[in-house]
């Protein structure tokens, strides 16, 4: 019952600020459970995805309401990340232990960088004109003026999205790391579609890994039950006191968070026992 | 252009909306009744969610004749059939 406060109230903690920033908490579950709480990390990856679908499933409506999602991108897009989950899934019992967390490791260095590097949004590219799938939409901005964007550079953008699906299936994260610079990089999405679509694609993409986790029994309840909990109050506790910190302050300490964590998951890939969880 | 579609996006996110929020009652109650089973499913059923959102996705297109859609909704369906046969 102790192991259970404490990773509900964990879950709890990471979702809420990471909803303060707009990004999923997800990415602290991993490295907390295996760092501090001695979490085997297949274990941390299986409970993590669990939260990370519940986030994403959790927050959609809102984004969809105000019509910021885009459906139809984000079905085609969710067949590259989906089929980089299942790439992921087999891959899993190839990768060694300390490779996945070095991996991981990287993945929360990019995230810092990411994090101090403001999203801005980009210059539209001249279009083509042709859009066979009809991906192109439109949506109101707060001043009540219609925004129409196109997409651009698809086949780039479903090779990333693709990488991140992989990503997402191996560490057990959203993988928001990877879909940012796709959706605004590579697609040139407006920030609110490019964030209310990577949302809803979180979802399918983790539940194509999560679905194999749980029918091979990795997904262990006493773990994931929490956390799945505290990860979806966390969130909705998040959105609501948005604003009442300074934002920059709390960026700044996410990422000097980020970065160690880091540094712990290297000591993990060099099996030092810090790392409890690398056992 | 995309074509409105506020009737689905209104399905789509009350079914998500309330799904997450039975869910995470049955895994509440689960944990603190101390029956594990429900606290399985639960996540069994955070974890079916998603698909459940495609499936309805590939219904309206249906619905509305767009082909093209509609097959790659039940490719990405095919996708998280196929990842559970040849991972288990």
């Amino acid at each position: 019952m102790i192991d259970t406060t404490i990773f509900f109230v964990v879950a709890l903690v990471a979702s809420a600020l990471g909803g303060m920033l707009g990004m999923a908490g997800g990415i602290f579950v991993v490295p907390v459970l295996t760092i501090f709480l001695g979490v085997p990390i297949r274990i941390a990856i299986g409970a993590s995805l669990v939260s990370v679908i519940a986030c994403s499933c959790a927050s959609a409506a809102p984004y969809l309401r105000a019509g910021l999602t885009n459906l139809r991108l984000a079905v085609v897009l969710e067949t590259a990340t989906a089929l980089g989950a299942v790439t992921g899934v087999l891959l899993t019992g190839a990768v060694p232990l300390p490779v996945l967390f070095a991996l991981f490791a990287a993945i929360l260095l990019i995230s810092a960088y990411q994090m101090r590097a403001r999203r801005v949004d980009v210059v539209a590219l001249p279009t083509t004109g042709r859009d066979p799938l009809r991906l192109a939409g439109r949506f109101r901005d707060p001043s009540g003026r219609e925004v129409t964007y196109h997409v651009h550079r698809l086949p780039l953008g479903l090779g990333l999205m693709y990488g991140a699906g992989l990503i997402s299936a191996l560490l057990g994260i959203g993988s928001g790391v990877l879909k940012i610079p796709a959706m605004d990089g590579a697609l040139r999405l407006p920030i609110k579609v490019s964030s209310a679509t990577s949302n809803l694609m979180i979802g399918v993409t983790a539940c194509a890994s999560t679905g194999v986790y749980f029918l091979r029994g990795d997904i262990v309840e006493a773990v994931a039950g929490p956390i799945a909990l505290g990860s979806v109050l966390g969130a909705l506790l998040g959105a609501r006191v948005l604003m009442a910190i300074s934002s920059e302050r709390i960026r700044l300490v996410f990422v000097l968070v980020l970065v160690a964590l880091a540094g712990f998951m290297v000591l993990g890939a060099a099996g030092i026992d810090v790392v409890r969880g690398a056992g | 252009m995309t074509p409105p579609m506020t009737g689905l996006e209104k399905v789509l996110a009350r079914v998500l909306g309330v799904g997450t929020a039975l869910a995470s009652a049955l895994i509440g109650l689960g944990i603190v009744a101390g029956v594990p089973r429900l606290v399985t499913a639960g996540i069994a059923a955070i974890i079916a969610l998603p698909a459940i959102r495609v499936a309805i996705m590939l219904g309206a297109f249906v619905r509305a004749r767009d082909g093209r859609a509609a097959a790659i909704a039940l490719a990405v369906l095919a996708i998280l059939a196929l990842g559970v046969l040849v991972g288990r």
